[in-house]
């Protein structure tokens, strides 16, 4: 997986792409801690993401609450295989996705 | 009536048949399946004494087929044999193709040995045929001659091997019903077929033949629908297997999806069930097995028109169903896997258990 960051002011988008799961998201996680101390939007691409198991869905949960307290949390153009994980799971129902 | 006990048959070096043994009863419809090269022809040629069996014993009616001092020519001619390829002198009509063997073996005057073979055109349906040339008949007319040419000498038993294998498919269900009627006739019969369907419903048991062994032997439900062992439930599901061994401490999900992928796409699986499978393997073994287990052998099988997947998880240890009663964190991934694959089967028994699922996809095409 990799992760691209563009920062603009108090809004974050993280870009990624790849795979999601059990080996990678520690990577995102680890990423997130790091940089979402002081934004107000968290953005992630997810255009190039194409595969995304309960381990990433897991960090994106986490990341989901911890925004809530400070902001928000939006996620862009889910590829096919990771909506349609989001939809069996439920999290297209909690989450914001544009 | 027939009974076979610890057959072996050598080539050379080669042991085709390691240890046969069987009873096969009166008025019973045995069907011989298996891959090609197991030596089911083999087996049926040493019952009829074409092969002579290495060692071994072959009793019939309780008389030993292979002791000196039995009578081979008696025996054998109360075993009809059909081939695959249809062995009809072409030179002979039809009908003089059935007198032939009750004229010069049974002693038949030719009036006799005429009504019977006439007779036994009617059964098969050929009457209209008794005149006729080999060489004039359809692949399935000459077969249904060579099997009234095996029954004008009044078997106890026919054996059949791949009698519909040369056959153009139009013509096979011709063979089949006749054999069918022989069967509501009483005849005892064992087939040797490549006609699952066939097998499945006309068959009282079948030997699925395997390692030189009758590897399974069982009613048709039990072989086609619950199969004991896994070779057999390979062989009939016409799956190809991938196998892995996962462990926890070491498991390299980079390699397995590689290997996977590698596999998926030999057997022209689509993006999506390449997807699908990464995903339910990686939940269940993760998430909901290596909790309990450190070692998993997982194998994997699709069937020929890629329609189903089956994926099976083994591991030791008699454990329950890790898809009940999940912890909150097992929560997503079983909802992950439930939704993959609605038809999952868990079983634990003699040590190990078995955690078994059935991807659908019905979007794939058969492949060509
Ligand atoms: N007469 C023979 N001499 C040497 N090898 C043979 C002979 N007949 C069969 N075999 C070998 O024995 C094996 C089983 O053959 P066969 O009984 O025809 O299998 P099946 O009918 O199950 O396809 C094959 O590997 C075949 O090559
Ligand atoms: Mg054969």
């Amino acid at each position: 997986m990799k992760i691209e960051k563009d920062r603009k002011g108090q809004e974050l988008t993280l870009t990624l792409s790849g795979r999601l799961d059990t080996t990678t998201a520690p990577t995102l996680e680890q990423e997130l801690q790091q940089s979402w101390n002081d934004i107000s939007t968290l953005i992630l691409e997810l255009k190039e993401l194409d595969y995304i198991s309960s381990a990433g869905l897991r960090v994106i949960l986490t990341a989901q609450k911890h925004m809530l307290k400070q902001g928000s949390m939006k996620l862009r153009n889910l590829s096919d295989n990771v909506r349609e994980v989001f939809e069996m799971t439920g999290f297209a129902d909690i989450m914001t996705i544009e | 009536m027939i009974t076979v006990r610890h057959l072996s048959k050598k080539f050379g070096e080669t042991c085709v048949l390691k240890d046969v043994n069987a009873e096969i009863n009166k008025g019973e419809v045995i069907s011989i399946i298996g891959p090609s090269g197991t030596g089911k022809s083999t087996f049926l040629r040493c019952l009829n004494l074409l092969e002579r069996p290495s060692s071994g014993e072959i009793l019939i009616n309780g008389v030993s087929l292979l002791s000196p001092e039995t009578d081979i020519h008696l025996l054998r001619r109360k075993m009809g044999m059909v081939f695959q390829s249809f062995n009809l002198f072409s030179h002979l009509m039809v009908v003089e193709n059935l007198m032939l063997g009750p004229v010069q073996l049974l002693k038949l005057s030719r009036q006799e040995a005429y009504d019977r073979s006439m007779k036994l055109l009617e059964t098969v349906g050929l009457t209209a045929r008794a005149y006729a040339f080999p060489g004039e008949l359809s692949g399935g007319q000459k077969q249904r001659v060579a099997i009234a040419r095996a029954l004008a000498m009044e078997p106890e038993i026919i054996l059949f091997d791949e009698p519909t294998s040369a056959l153009d498919p139009t013509m096979v269900s011709e063979v089949l019903a006749v054999i069918r009627k022989l069967k509501e006739q009483g005849l005892t019969m064992m087939i040797v077929t490549h006609e699952m369907d066939f097998a499945r419903d006309v068959s009282t048991r079948i030997f699925y033949m395997d390692e030189g062994i009758i590897f399974e032997d069982g009613p048709p439900e039990q072989i086609f629908e619950h199969p004991k062992r896994e070779k057999t439930r390979a062989f009939i599901h016409k799956i190809s297997l991938f196998r892995f061994t996962a462990e926890s401490k070491t498991l390299d999900i980079y390699r397995f999806n590689a290997e996977l992928e590698d596999f998926c796409i030999r057997h022209l699986l689509n993006r999506k069930q390449i997807h699908n499978l990464q995903l339910l393997c990686e939940e269940v073994l993760v998430n909901l097995l290596f909790p309990l287990t450190e070692k998993v052998e997982l194998s994997i099988g699709c069937t020929d028109d890629n329609r189903e997947t089956e994926i099976t998880f083994e591991y030791a240890g008699q454990t329950g169903n890790p898809l009940e009663n999940p912890k909150p964190d097992q929560e997503l991934s079983c909802k992950i896997v439930q939704h993959l694959a609605p038809e999952c089967n868990f079983s634990t028994e003699a040590g190990s258990s078995r955690l078994r699922f059935v991807l659908k996809d019905n979007n794939s095409k058969v492949s060509s």
